[in-house]
């Protein structure tokens, strides 16, 4: 055990406290898995942190008609549970049981899974990409609603200040699926991730994780299915596309090179359009 | 910093850093080695306790997160004068422990899937098992202990870990 430290741990019962220690320069813990690890990858822990996970307003889901609203420490166990038969989530509800195992499952959030800088291989994050989530922080001037995008982009400078409180994602999604490649059944990360959804008015949204060091939605692939008639949603058909569309630059990593992982996203694109295509949704 | 917990039924103080992982405080301060400090990074399972009856990796988990949670350890399944869990009794009679390196852990992890999962087929026992890693690749003995315990507490209408099956 290490020698005794002397560390600020804040378990906070409200935002407000939360945002205190935040000012005072504690960083937020969330679920812990990937902090806890700190050391591992020769990071000293933070010599103070603030809990979240005592705050019930950042610990539910509320599903509503039109919308679903996910608190940034509900753990992805809760959130699989919550949102199973929801039509239009497969592909979420995938990411949430399949990510990890089921012990870190348990304790690891939402809002840590978006949160962990240096973490390229998020299931939740090209899951909600593809339902085009809305991040809400709680920011120095109050709360502040960011799409999902442009979180994943500026979150280094978000993070210096902002607390991630909130996800919202419209229920707007005929179907989605999330398709992972990993080496092993368990206990790795993914090669590469690939989630899929169809909206309401046809149109196939495409995200991909793991791949670069930030997920980012596939906006070539997507554009060039549009421009094809809106019933050809073919597994054979979108994998060429994904071939002669591929921009993805590969990140080199110890599982796998970055060349390998640009080149599977053709194979998980197919699969993902044939999960699609077995969701009720488009069945 | 203190932090108050209930450790196999039993108050429990911890004084010192609040992120110490739980395991550390197990095994250093406790001396509860049942739990095995492994891989230290979440994959292995070998860690696995219950936290408020969810089973959890304890090499994970700041003790400052488990501040008036109850923790039971393999342990605190059963104390030794009391008859084995019905889980820990059919892999005694299946012969399913090897080196016993992964094994509290197996037990912490399945013991939970099968009070909350009385009807478990086969291949939701293998996916309940995947972040327990058993090197001595004891896999198909474990799921048939297990597959045979929930089948046995059925025909009996028993208890298994506090649930009618």
């Amino acid at each position: 055990m290490a020698p005794s430290v002397e560390r600020s741990f804040t378990a906070a019962s409200t935002l407000e406290e939360a945002m205190a220690a935040r000012r005072q320069g504690a960083a937020v813990l969330a679920g812990g898995t990937w902090m806890m690890r700190d050391p591992l990858r020769g990071v000293d822990l933070p010599g103070a942190v603030v809990a979240l996970h005592r705050i019930p307003a950042l610990s539910k889901v509320d599903i509503e008609p039109d919308h679903v609203v996910i608190g940034a420490a509900v753990t992805h166990a809760v959130l699989g549970r919550a949102l199973h038969g929801a039509a239009g989530f497969e592909g979420l509800v995938a990411a949430a049981e399949g990510a990890a195992n089921p012990g870190i499952r348990r304790i690891a959030t939402v809002g840590g899974n978006l949160c962990a800088l240096d973490f390229a291989a998020a299931d939740l994050a090209p899951a909600l990409l593809v339902c085009e989530a809305t991040v809400e922080l709680e920011t120095v001037e109050g709360p502040k609603l960011l799409g999902i995008s442009d979180f994943l982009k500026d979150r280094h400078a978000l993070l210096t200040e902002a607390i991630v409180t909130r996800i919202h994602v419209r229920r707007d999604l005929v179907a989605s699926a999330h398709i992972r490649l990993p080496l092993r059944k368990a206990g790795d990360y993914p090669v590469a991730i690939v989630s899929l959804a169809v909206d309401k008015d046809k149109r196939c949204r495409i995200a991909v994780g793991s791949v670069e060091p930030v997920a980012r939605r596939w906006t070539a692939l997507e554009q060039a299915m549009a421009a094809g008639p809106a019933s050809a949603l073919d597994p054979e058909r979108t994998a060429e596309l994904a071939l002669e569309h591929n921009d993805f630059q590969g990140r080199d990593g110890k599982e796998v090179e970055g060349w390998y992982r640009r080149q599977v996203l053709p194979p998980l694109v197919k699969r993902g359009v044939a999960a699609l295509l077995k969701t009720e949704g488009l069945a | 910093m203190t932090v108050t917990f209930q450790l196999n039924g039993e108050d429990c103080r911890f004084h010192g850093d609040p992120m110490t992982p739980l395991v550390d405080i197990l095994r250093q301060e406790r001396f509860l080695t049942g739990t095995k400090a492994v891989c230290r990074e979440g994959f292995c399972g070998a860690c696995t306790v219950h936290v408020d009856d969810e089973a959890v990796p304890s090499c994970l988990r700041p003790v400052g997160l488990v501040q008036g949670c109850a923790v039971t350890t393999i342990e605190g399944l059963s104390s030794g004068n009391q008859p084995l869990h019905p889980l820990q009794a059919a892999f005694e009679a299946a012969d399913a422990v090897q080196c016993g390196m992964c094994f509290p852990g197996m037990v912490m992890s399945l013991s939970a899937f099968v009070r909350d999962n009385p009807h478990a087929s086969r291949p939701e026992i293998k996916a309940a098992m995947v972040g327990n890693i058993c090197r001595c690749t004891g896999y198909e003995r474990i799921v048939d202990a297990v597959a045979d315990c929930l089948d046995q507490a059925r025909k009996a209408g028993q208890l298994v870990g506090g649930i009618h099956v």
